[in-house]
């Protein structure tokens, strides 16, 4: 199949470093927030009065919010809000075909590997370069059996019914700081419908990337799989090496309806200088089942804790993660698990690595609500320590508050043993070989549910980040 | 060292206790009341279960200590079966002290810290209390005992001397509306072994009460302390205890908390492992029922390498009953080659208990081999099944299973020496058990 052997030509050496495109858009606000911003995002948008209510409600609370004290270290961060661009439109119109995306836009995408060949084995590419959704397109077929993909944008104006009932319902405005920031300022992101009893096959994959220095995105993605359907979301996102900071803030809300099911792949790649801090919450009902598959390599700091609220009866929840934290990173991330239903089932495994001065930590929730009998939750996490400057964390919370429930948490913490190393370079490989090898064995678990071309493109970034780590 | 010796001068001893007492008093009155805002505090809000304002802290550094002038009695041991001493307290004063006569002779050093009979007792206190092991520092409850402690002990055990059978202190309150602070010092030089037992017992009260206790450990090079706290103190009482060990080179500092009495009851328990060959095992066991409000906080200070520390806690909550288990294991970049655990297990008995876990990791070694766990569950069903199909009725069949669960910490202690505290603490929980 042609797709491997494009993805083996990523050159992943350029990719580590990043490229930058000569910058195009054809407005931005100033940089900064205040309230004449906001109302001038959703001017520019066209929105109706409830949303620019929304926005601006969100803006107070995001203003009234102190700065979180946990996770990460935020204390640069108030002053790079300042500096960045909110809002940055890079055209006039959200293009149709991909013959109409301009030459720059799909070098970009050249670069990042999604050749034009490779779309007709997606099911849509709805690709966000900067804020905007500039390219879309959906199978016929699809289309055909009631499928929305669409921009977020898009999803307000033409389903203003559905999309009213689910947006900011799942993740309320005043749910955390960075929240009401996004709720603020939300730019960009996707709408999802997937209808009753509905199956797609193949993925519905969404490439986006930032591509304006000092300019912080904040994409917003609203998915409803109603009742039966079943569907699988990839979500990919690459930056190029900037010199000050950036910024990026996703919220992402998805409900889960009766005996339906849904994954939601995402993998992160953003350049080290960038903050990601993201809010990514699923409402699971009954018999449903919610799968997040999370992967974080890049950022400078990322804060993000998928999580599943198990509503109904049965409801089913899993978190598999993993987090690679190298030089100067710091990955705070783990998952979020509320039983609130009887006989529910949760499962989380979280796998970390941490290279030289890098820290990975674990933060986690398990938590169980009178009532929610029968429910049983499953926690592991195994953290891998590459060198001696290395940090790891696990903070895993967990609240029972019913008698009849099982929650168990497991973690260790490991060095990539001598013996293994040992018996791998008597079979004649190199040191730094044997240790992208065991490294790669430590990941398999997770890699193995990654769609291919991640899984290809995970193990050649473990292999990169693995050269000169023997200590 | 009869209860007759003459006191020298210790006017310069209780000048620097009244400085050591007033600024912990400021530190005090500083900081502020811990809120569920403070991860520390998160699942315990004092505001709702212990307002200390409507609490009678009648802090005054200097008045507080003017009742405990008298000197406690001291007697020999003369019935020393399992015992190498016995301490006794009432209301917070040390009331009688009883040592072996071997002991005496070797050297060991059990002495009231308020009424000191030994001047070298009176050095090993200025230089340790209150100041570099848990200083006032260290919290805001932390802050208050050491400006308000009426009394505690100070065990001494020089070089070598090594004393299998545990001392004894037992504390009695009395009637009375108020605070109860003491503190227990103990100070094991090198190549010794020392245990010591507590025990906290009182009646219920229907008024509340607060009783404070600060334990410093130190155990030199290649020394031993076994220290076990069981706490069956009646309702109405918000007990909170603050454990601190330094352990150096080759030592081991081996601990165990029973938590079954107070209505609120806080322990912050903090093992330091300074020097290569340092070792601590940190048992505990809860059972919680009514509404009793458990708050277990530990942290496994990783300083060296090859160091080791084990921990566990295991628990059973009736009732309305709730625990919080909040426990740390931080490795620093020094410490290579550490092994550490930790695992908090709790059963919840009823429909309204309620257990929250939150044991964590902070590892800047590489080199190390760490592992946590932590579970909620239920009875085994299994467990309970095999019992009644061997006749047992469904109460005894849980009794037991319950009682197999808790035991298991039980079982880790040394034989021998702690056969009283394992006698003693299961016939507390069948006596829960059967209120249940």
């Amino acid at each position: 199949m042609p797709k491997s052997e494009l993805v083996e030509n990523l050159d992943l050496d350029n990719y580590k470093y990043g490229f930058v495109d000569p910058e195009s858009h054809v407005y931005r606000t100033k940089p900064g927030l205040d309230e004449s911003i906001v109302r001038e995002i959703s001017r520019q948008k066209e929105e109706p009065d409830w949303m620019l209510k929304f926005r601006l409600k969100a803006l107070r609370v995001y203003e009234s919010k102190p700065m979180p004290t946990w996770g990460g270290d935020l204390s640069d961060l108030e002053a790079t809000l300042k500096e960045i661009y909110f809002y940055v439109k890079p055209q006039e119109q959200t293009e149709r075909s991909w013959e109409d995306v301009p030459d720059n836009i799909k070098n970009t995408f050249e670069k990042l590997g999604i050749p034009e060949a490779e779309q007709k084995a997606l099911a849509g590419v709805g690709a966000q370069y900067e804020s905007e959704m500039v390219y879309h397109s959906l199978k016929e077929e699809w289309a055909s059996k009631g499928v929305i993909f669409d921009s977020i944008e898009d999803g307000l104006k033409n389903h203003p019914e559905i999309f009213k009932e689910h947006f900011g319902t799942i993740i309320p405005i005043a749910d955390n700081k960075f929240s009401a920031l996004n709720a603020a300022v939300w730019s960009g992101g996707s709408f999802v419908y997937v209808p009753k009893g509905v199956h797609l096959e193949t993925p519905l994959q969404a490439y986006f990337r930032v591509n304006q220095e000092r300019m912080g995105q904040f994409e917003r993605t609203l998915i409803i799989v109603d009742e039966g359907a079943r569907a699988h979301y990839i979500e990919g996102c690459t930056a190029p090496v900037y010199s000050t900071d950036s910024f990026h803030s996703g919220v992402i809300e998805i409900v889960v309806k009766k005996n339906a099911r849904f994954r939601y792949t995402t993998i992160q790649n953003w350049s080290n200088n960038m903050y990601n801090l993201v809010t990514q919450r699923a409402v699971v009902q009954e018999n449903a089942t919610m799968e997040w598959l999370d992967g974080n390599l890049g950022s400078k700091l990322t804060m993000k804790y998928p999580s599943c609220y198990l509503m109904g009866r049965g409801a089913h929840g899993s978190i598999m993660s993993i987090a690679y934290a190298g030089s100067g990173q710091h990955q705070d991330t783990g998952g979020k698990v509320v039983h609130a239903a009887k006989n529910t089932t949760s499962s989380i495994i979280s796998k970390s690595i941490s290279k030289e001065d890098g820290r990975s930590s674990y933060r986690g929730l398990c938590k169980v609500l009178a009532g929610a009998t029968g429910s049983r939750s499953n926690v592991e996490c195994d953290a891998l320590l590459i060198n001696e400057t290395s940090r790891t964390d696990t903070y895993p919370y967990i609240e029972v508050d019913e008698k009849c429930a099982t929650v168990g948490h497991e973690a260790t913490v490991s060095k990539v043993g001598d013996e293994q190393l040992f018996y791998l370079k008597n079979r004649g490989l190199s040191q730094e070989e044997a240790m992208a090898l065991v490294v790669r064995g430590f990941l398999e678990p997770i890699a193995k549910e990654l769609p291919l071309e991640y899984a290809v493109e995970l193990n050649r970034l473990i292999e990169l980040e693995m050269e000169g780590s023997v200590g | 060292m009869g209860p007759g010796r003459i006191m020298a001068d210790y006017s310069n001893y209780n000048s620097w206790l009244n400085e050591s007492r007033s600024r912990a008093w400021s530190i005090y009155q500083s900081t502020p009341t811990p809120t569920t805002k403070s991860e520390e505090w998160r699942y315990t809000d004092l505001s709702k279960l212990f307002p200390l304002e409507n609490f009678a802290l009648k802090a005054n550094p200097e008045t507080s200590t003017e009742t405990s002038t008298k000197k406690p009695a001291r007697e020999s041991l003369t019935d020393p079966i399992n015992t190498a001493g016995r301490v006794q307290f009432t209301g917070g004063l040390v009331t009688n002290i009883q040592l072996t006569p071997a002991m005496e002779s070797q050297g060991v050093g059990l002495d009231s810290l308020q009424n000191t009979t030994h001047e070298k007792h009176q050095e090993i206190i200025q230089a340790n209390l209150c100041s570099h092991i848990l200083p006032a520092e260290s919290g805001k409850f932390q802050a208050l005992n050491a400006a308000l402690w009426t009394d505690g002990i100070i065990i001494y055990v020089p070089k070598n001397v090594r004393i299998e059978m545990p001392i004894r202190g037992k504390h009695h309150l009395v009637d009375k509306n108020q605070a109860v602070c003491t503190r227990t010092l103990i100070i094991a030089e090198e190549g010794s072994h020392i245990s010591y037992v507590e025990e906290f017992r009182s009646d219920d009260f229907n008024n509340k009460r607060f009783v404070s206790s600060a334990v410093e450990i130190i155990a030199q090079k290649n020394a031993t302390v076994d220290f076990v706290s069981v706490q069956n103190l009646g309702r109405g009482i918000f007990f909170q205890a603050a454990q601190k060990s330094l352990v150096h080179r080759d030592a081991s500092v081996n601990t165990l908390n029973v938590t079954l009495g107070a209505s609120l009851s806080r322990l912050d328990l903090n093992t330091q492992l300074l020097e290569p060959g340092a070792n601590s095992k940190m048992l505990g066991l809860y059972f919680g029922d009514e509404n009793q409000h458990f708050d277990h906080n530990t942290s496994q200070d990783h300083l060296a390498p090859h160091t080791g520390s084990d921990l566990l806690y295991k628990g059973a909550l009736d009732g309305s009953a709730r625990a919080a288990f909040r426990g740390i294991i931080r490795v620093g970049t020094e410490a290579q080659q550490t092994d550490a655990y930790q695992t908090n297990r709790t059963l919840l008995l009823s429909d309204k208990a309620r257990a929250d876990s939150l044991p964590n990791l902070e590892i800047e070694a590489d080199d190390v081999r760490c592992s946590h766990g932590s579970t909620v569950g239920q009875l085994d069903p299994e467990a309970v099944f095999y019992l009644l199909s061997r006749g047992f009725s469904r109460q005894q069949a849980e009794r037991l299973v319950v009682l197999g669960f808790l035991g298991d910490v039980l079982a880790r202690l040394p034989r021998g020496a702690f056969k009283r505290v394992v006698k003693n603490v299961t016939d507390a929980v069948e006596q829960k058990l059967q209120h249940g």
